[in-house]
């Protein structure tokens, strides 16, 4: 028995051993606390909208893949032949979860997507574009919720105010796509309020159509709350609450509708029986199949939705109480990293984005254009004519609203998990509005 | 630093289990030499002792590099708040103090030990009667079926994940199969139901480890003595009786195998879980794998994930130690 002490010395001094390794190890890679030696502040200082007269490569790296930013790299490539866009795609969960690796690394690339600030800012992995919009004029050209979307304060936490850090490059409007063939054979027009709205989901369900097509296995659902809490309490307001502006709260008028909504919605089934083990391509490919009257989702579908069912479905923008139009909706926008090495050549591309030319590359790709809506034109027949309908009244009305996902970094998983259990029937819209609020608060204290 | 805390789990469980055999005669020599020092082989020993360090040298410099410091420099980690690029600040066992006391932990963990059932009890239950039947001994019968059955241990968890997602979703082949055979009733989107995702998450992880045991069964069989066979036929035993009163038995070592390395798949499951429901619907499926997944990546909290890879990595090893207690002493 007396050898066992023994043993277990034995096994503590190499344990020792290796902490003492450990420790030299970790010293050798740069400091024992994590993060300390990453990057400095960012850069500023005077910028030039000249161009290099020499070839050059301006590297971009994405999660877009509708082939809109290829399609405009290579329009760029044709106005500029002397400079090669070097386009680097990756899947959208891996992007998030790799940039600020690849931004803060020493090949950081020269433009970067952002789906979300998230710590990018407060981390200085992307430089302020202040003085580039003033350089190129950025302020006159561009709608200010437009940009306003990604200014933010220098810690990141308060959106919609501050330095801009990133440049549209084109928008997606989320609202709701319906079946032509369906509401023609029940005889219901393209509801202009909340009542017809109601008023068509019953009716459908009384003819054996469902309602509503939705996946919701990667929480979805949240369109449809957010929609109808953009649609009852303005788009100003929700957007306090997207901004993290504080003492904003989701359990308004608006909230309490978009839960007991959704809620009511999947008990009287209204919402299909699979929709939290199916994805949104799933229920897209579903609606194109003519299986539901409605389908709340964003315009980069409007094309698969076109192709699958050309001509058979229409688009409008949630019917709200207030009678003006409102869209969830962000763009695919781009970020300068602070370690970029061409950031004159990466903002001459961003002011590349707001020219007529980039505007129809835009639109033809599936997403709306940052400036001259006007102009731009699809075939005919192409449902995305009506979402640029859709997208101008937005406008008009200065209702789009950023998406309710991009508050904080939680609130995606929340309104996947708590939406589940919503339509599951395992809370009610009380605990769903508790469960935001408190990501929220804990999001932006 | 990306995939630690993911990796940690696997070797630091693995570390824990100690090398087959080596352990149990250590333990035996202590226990004799003792009392009586003549067991002792004399001052060669220690001798013999440091060249086998030296044969070790290589492979334990290369696992306290991949395996042993960085799941060090987690443990490190999890004693700050870090948001993965800013500078952390030391906080000690807050992150400790807050994953035990968080309640979607405890019910991920409760998940990862049912999984155990899923994972591990099945497979092996599955694997010895699959091996009495078609795996035989003295000889290397169903070679074909043998192959297919290992075949999900070649598949890439995530393929694994991405295909059966397919197969449980409102229209696949579950479902369709389910119609076919006129219960239509039963049909559901698998993995979106509260009731039943977890069986079917669970059952994906069955079938990824059945191969894995009937392969170790069967290598285990083609080593028992075939007298014990005989002696058990010329006793008038049937194959059943034979399967309980000689296979079963000589199988286990091998059971302890496949028993320590399919509940560790279990607590550590991940990738199929985060490919097929994500811990969805609600979080009837979340595992605490899911869980430091989404805490380094998505939350910004790395120091809490480490936490949590640690209490993991700890509760892994504390199961894995139970086993080898179990399988590993002989009467």
């Amino acid at each position: 028995m007396s050898a066992r002490p023994l043993r277990r010395s034995a096994r503590t001094t190499a344990m020792c051993a290796m902490l003492v390794a450990a420790a030299t190890g970790l010293t050798a890679c740069g400091g024992l606390t994590p993060g300390g030696s990453s990057a400095g502040p960012a850069p500023t200082g005077p910028v030039s909208t000249a161009l290099p007269t020499g070839s050059a490569t301006l590297t971009i790296v994405s999660s877009e893949n509708a082939g809109t930013t290829k399609a405009l790299a290579q329009a760029f490539h044709a106005k500029h032949p002397n400079i090669t866009v070097d386009f680097q795609y990756t899947g959208p969960d891996d992007y998030d979860k790799s940039l600020n690796l690849k931004l803060s690394s020493d090949q950081a690339p020269d433009l970067a997507l952002l789906n979300k600030l998230g710590t990018t800012v407060k981390a200085n992995l992307v430089r302020s574009l202040d003085d580039y919009a003033k350089a190129y004029g950025w302020d006159a050209k561009y709608s200010s919720t437009e940009l306003d979307q990604w200014r933010a304060s220098d810690d990141g936490k308060q959106l919609g105010t501050g330095h801009l850090w990133a440049g549209p490059a084109g928008f997606s409007v989320v609202g709701v796509f319906y079946n032509k063939d369906i509401a023609a054979k029940l005889g219901i027009t393209p509801p202009t309020t909340r009542a017809e709205f109601d008023a068509a989901l019953a009716k459908a369900k009384a003819a054996g159509e469902l309602p509503v097509q939705l996946g919701n296995l990667q929480g979805h659902s949240s369109f449809i709350v957010q929609s109808i809490v953009d649609a009852t309490d303005g788009a100003a307001k929700t957007s306090d609450w997207v901004n993290g502006k504080a003492g904003a709260t989701i359990k308004t008028p608006g909230g309490t509708a978009a839960a007991t909504t959704l809620a009511d919605w999947a008990k009287k089934g209204y919402l299909p029986d699979g929709a939290n083990g199916t994805d949104l391509p799933g229920s897209v490919a579903e609606f194109t199949k003519g299986k539901g009257l409605f389908l709340f989702n964003g315009s980069w579908d409007a094309q698969v939705i076109d192709k699958a069912a050309h001509g058979k479905t229409g688009f409008l923008t949630f019917p709200g109480e207030s009678g003006k139009a409102t869209g969830i909706g962000t763009s695919v926008a781009y970020a300068i990293p602070a370690k970029a090495k061409n950031p004159d050549l990466a903002a001459a591309f961003l002011d590349f984005m707001n020219t007529p030319e980039a505007a129809q590359i835009q639109f033809d790709t599936g997403f709306l254009p940052v400036a001259h809506a006007d102009t731009v034109k699809g075939a005919e027949g192409n449902v995305m004519n009506e979402v640029a309908k859709g997208w101008a009244a937005v406008n008009k009305d200065n209702g789009l609203v950023n998406f309710f996902a991009n508050t904080d970094a939680t609130m995606g998983d929340t309104l996947t998990s708590q939406g589940q259990q919503l339509i599951g029937g395992k809370i009610g819209p009380e605990q769903y509005l508790d469960a935001l609020q408190n990501d929220w608060t804990k999001g932006h204290q | 630093m990306t995939s630690t805390p993911l990796r940690e789990p696997r070797g630091t469980a693995h570390r824990a289990t100690p090398p087959p055999g080596g352990e149990p005669g250590a333990r035996s020599q202590a226990r004799a030499g003792q009392p009586t020092r003549t067991l002792r082989v004399g001052p060669r020993r220690p001798a013999g002792r440091k060249v086998a360090y030296l044969y070790l040298a290589p492979a334990l410099t290369l696992y306290t590099a991949f395996v042993g410091l960085p799941w060090l420099h987690t443990v490190w980690l999890s004693f700050f708040a870090w948001d993965g690029v800013t500078a952390g600040t030391w906080v000690g066992l807050d992150n400790y103090r807050q994953v035990l006391t968080d309640p979607a932990l405890r019910a991920s963990v409760l998940h990862a030990l049912g999984f155990i059932g899923f994972y591990s009890l099945l497979p092996i239950a599955l694997g010895l009667l699959l091996a009495a039947v078609i795996g035989g001994r003295g000889g290397r019968r169903y070679p074909v079926s043998r192959t297919v059955l290992f075949l999900p241990q070649v598949v890439p968890l995530v393929a694994v994940g991405v295909t059966w997602k397919w197969m449980y979703s409102t229209d696949g082949i579950v479902n369709q199969g389910l119609r076919a055979i006129g219960l239509g009733s039963m049909t559901r989107a698998w993995l979106g139901d509260f009731t039943w995702a977890y069986v079917a998450v669970g059952l994906v992880g069955t079938w990824v480890m059945l191969g894995l045991c009937l392969v170790v069964f069967q290598a285990g069989i083609q080593k028992i003595d075939t007298s014990l066979y005989e002696a058990a036929r010329l006793d008038g035993a049937g194959p059943v009786r034979e399967f309980f009163a000689v296979t079963l038995p000589g199988l286990r070592a091998e059971i302890g195998v496949a028993m320590t390395i399919t509940v560790i798949a279990a607590l550590a499951s991940f990738d199929v879980v985060y490919v097929t429901t994500g811990g969805g619907p609600g979080d009837s499926t979340t595992v605490p794998g899911v869980l430091i997944y989404r805490l380094a990546f998505t939350n910004g909290e790395v120091g809490a994930a480490c936490a949590l890879a640690v209490v993991l990595s700890a509760l892994i090893a504390l199961v894995v130690l139970g086993i080898n207690r179990i399988t590993g002493e002989k009467d």
